[in-house]
C-alpha cells in the first residue's frame, strides 16, 4: 500500500450497486465499486491497455460446465462478480483483482472501510 | 550431429497411395458395385479434373516436374512392397500410413454412405495387404467423422488390432467444425482406448472455403493447408476438448511449425478480452495447444533460423514428430530435422522417433 491511511470516497447512501467512484491514493488512482452490497476497491488501470478498468460494466461472471460427452457446455452466471475494462473487455474480479482467464494478471486491490456512513479506501500505513 | 541413418526413424505421415479400384474390393455393397461401375477406375490417384471424392486447384506433381524413384505415385496405384522400399531409401525404421485419397474425404457433401464405405474398406484392406508391424508399417484408421455411429465401428474394428496405432481426422471440410460436441463420443471412445487423435490437413474444398477464383496451387495449398488445420486447432481449443477429455493424445499434421506461434498468440489476445466465450479453459487457449503434438513437415527450412527456433522454443522440442508426407510431393527426409543447428542431440532423437514413441507406443 501506499501509506496515505484512510481516503474518504464519500457518502455510502449515494451508492447504488454497479456505482463507481475513483479517488486519488498517493499517486495511484483507485477505483471504488459497489456491487451487490459490497464495496470492492481496485487501482483504476488495466494492466492491458491502462484503460479505466473500474469504470466498467459490473456484472457476474459467465461460466460453463461440461456435463457429459455430447452435452451442449451448461452456461449460468456464477456467484463471482467482475468488472469489465471498457476499452476492451479485459475483465477482473472485484474480490480479488484477478482477470478471469488468466489469473497470472491481477489489478492491485484495495481494503475498503465504511465508518458512520462514509466510505473510504484504505491507503496503508 | 547425430547420424540419423544409424538412429530410430519414425515417420508419423507417410500416404499409402490407396486406389479406390483396389480399395473397393473391400467396400460393402451397394458401394462396392457403384464404384466398379463408377468408370473410375484408378482415377482417384491422379486426382484429375473431376472426380469421386472431389479435388482442388491445381497439379500436385507440378505438372510433370515432381517424380518419385521410390513409389508409383502418382501414375499408378501403390504396390505394399514398395513402402519398404521407399523407408529404406528414406533410412526410416517406422512409417504410420495415411489414406491418400481419404484426404478429399471433406469434399463430399453428398447425404449417402461412401466416405462410410470407403473407410471400412481401407481398413481392411490394408490391413490385409500392407500394414505389418514387424517390417515397423503401423496404419491411422481413417475417422468418417461425419457419422458418429460409424466412427465409433470403426474404432470398435482396429481396437485389438496392433497395426493400427491412432485415429485420423482429415481436417479440411468438417462442418460442423471438430470442437463440436457432436464429436464427443470419438474422442471419449479414444481417449479410453489410448489412441490418439491426429488431425491431418487436406485441401478439399478448399477453393470454396474462403473465396472461389483462385489460380494456383501454391495459392490454395500456401493457405488451404493452414486453414483447415487452424480452423480445428481452434475450435478443439477453445470448445474444451482438451479438458473434457484430458487423457487424449492431440496430434496436428501437415502444415509447417511456423503458423502455430501466430495462430496461438492472435488466439491468446482474443481469449483475454473475451475469456467467458471459451468457458472451459482455465488458462490461455495458447497453453493447450503447445501441449498438442504436431508434425514437423513441411518444415519451413528456409525461413529465418531465429524464427525456427522461436517456434521449436514456443511448442517444445517435446511435442514435435519427424513427418515425411512420403510420397507426395513436398515430403520431408529426416534431415531437416538433424541439420537444424539450434537442436542439441537429444532434441533430434526425440524428435525423429522419442516422441512418436511416447504418443503411438511404436
Amino acid at each position: 500500500m501506499s501509506g496515505e491511511g484512510l481516503v474518504e470516497v464519500g457518502p455510502e447512501s449515494e451508492f447504488e450497486d454497479g456505482d463507481h467512484a475513483v479517488v486519488e491514493v498517493g499517486r495511484a488512482e483507485v477505483g471504488v465499486i459497489k456491487a451487490e452490497g459490497e464495496f470492492y476497491a481496485l487501482r483504476n488501470q488495466c494492466p492491458h491497455d491502462g484503460g479505466p478498468v473500474c469504470e466498467g460494466n459490473v456484472q457476474r461472471e459467465l461460466v460453463g460446465e461440461f456435463t457429459g460427452t455430447g452435452e451442449r457446455v451448461e452456461q449460468y452466471y456464477s456467484d463471482n462478480c467482475i468488472v469489465s475494462c471498457p476499452w476492451h473487455g479485459w475483465s477482473f474480479e472485484l474480490e480479488t483483482g484477478k482477470h478471469i482467464g488468466d489469473d497470472r494478471i491481477r489489478v492491485p486491490t484495495y481494503d475498503v472501510v465504511v465508518e458512520d456512513g462514509t466510505v473510504y479506501v484504505d491507503g496503508g500505513d | 550431429m547425430i547420424d540419423a541413418a544409424e538412429e530410430r526413424v519414425i515417420d508419423c505421415d507417410w500416404h499409402y497411395q490407396d486406389s479406390f479400384k483396389e480399395v473397393a474390393e473391400y467396400m460393402p455393397e451397394p458401394w462396392n458395385t457403384k464404384y466398379k461401375r463408377s468408370n473410375w477406375d484408378d482415377a482417384g490417384v491422379k486426382q484429375n479434373l473431376s472426380s469421386f471424392f472431389p479435388t482442388s486447384t491445381g497439379d500436385r506433381q507440378n505438372y510433370g516436374k515432381v517424380l518419385r524413384e521410390h513409389s508409383n505415385y502418382p501414375d499408378e496405384p501403390e504396390e505394399p512392397e514398395r513402402v519398404g522400399e521407399g523407408m529404406e531409401f528414406l533410412d526410416i525404421d517406422v512409417s504410420l500410413q495415411i489414406s491418400h485419397l481419404i484426404l478429399a474425404m471433406g469434399g463430399v457433401n453428398a447425404d449417402d454412405e461412401r466416405v462410410q464405405a470407403f473407410t471400412h474398406a481401407y481398413i481392411e484392406y490394408m490391413l490385409e495387404e500392407v500394414l505389418d508391424p514387424d517390417e515397423g508399417i503401423y496404419g491411422l484408421a481413417p475417422i468418417p467423422y461425419g457419422d458418429i455411429d460409424a466412427s465409433l465401428e470403426v474404432l470398435e474394428r482396429v481396437e485389438d488390432e496392433d497395426a493400427y496405432v491412432g485415429a485420423c481426422f482429415v481436417t479440411a471440410g468438417a462442418s460442423p467444425p471438430l470442437g463440436n460436441r457432436k464429436y464427443d463420443p470419438i474422442y471419449e471412445r479414444c481417449e479410453q482406448m489410448d489412441y490418439p487423435i491426429v488431425y491431418h490437413t487436406g485441401g478439399s474444398g478448399l477453393d470454396e472455403y474462403v473465396r472461389a477464383g483462385y489460380q494456383e496451387m501454391i495459392e490454395t495449398h500456401t493457405l488451404g493447408f493452414l486453414e483447415s488445420n487452424m480452423s480445428q486447432i481452434v475450435s478443439v481449443a477453445c470448445q474444451g476438448v482438451p479438458e473434457k477429455y484430458p487423457d487424449l493424445d492431440i496430434v496436428f499434421m501437415e502444415s509447417g511449425v511456423t503458423y502455430i506461434p501466430g495462430l496461438v498468440s492472435r488466439l491468446d489476445e482474443e481469449y483475454l478480452k473475451r475469456p467467458e466465450e471459451a468457458p472451459l479453459l482455465d488458462t490461455r487457449p495458447s497453453e493447450y495447444i503447445t501441449d498438442f503434438y504436431f508434425g514437423t513437415q513441411p518444415l519451413e527450412i528456409s525461413a529465418r533460423n531465429d524464427l525456427l527456433e522461436l517456434c521449436f522454443d514456443m511448442i517444445g522440442t517435446d511435442r514435435l514428430l519427424y513427418a515425411s508426407d512420403y510420397p507426395h510431393w513436398d515430403f520431408d527426409s529426416p534431415s531437416v530435422i538433424n541439420d537444424l543447428p539450434m537442436l542439441d542431440d537429444d532434441d533430434r532423437r526425440a524428435i525423429l522417433s522419442g516422441n512418436a514413441e511416447e504418443v503411438f507406443g511404436v
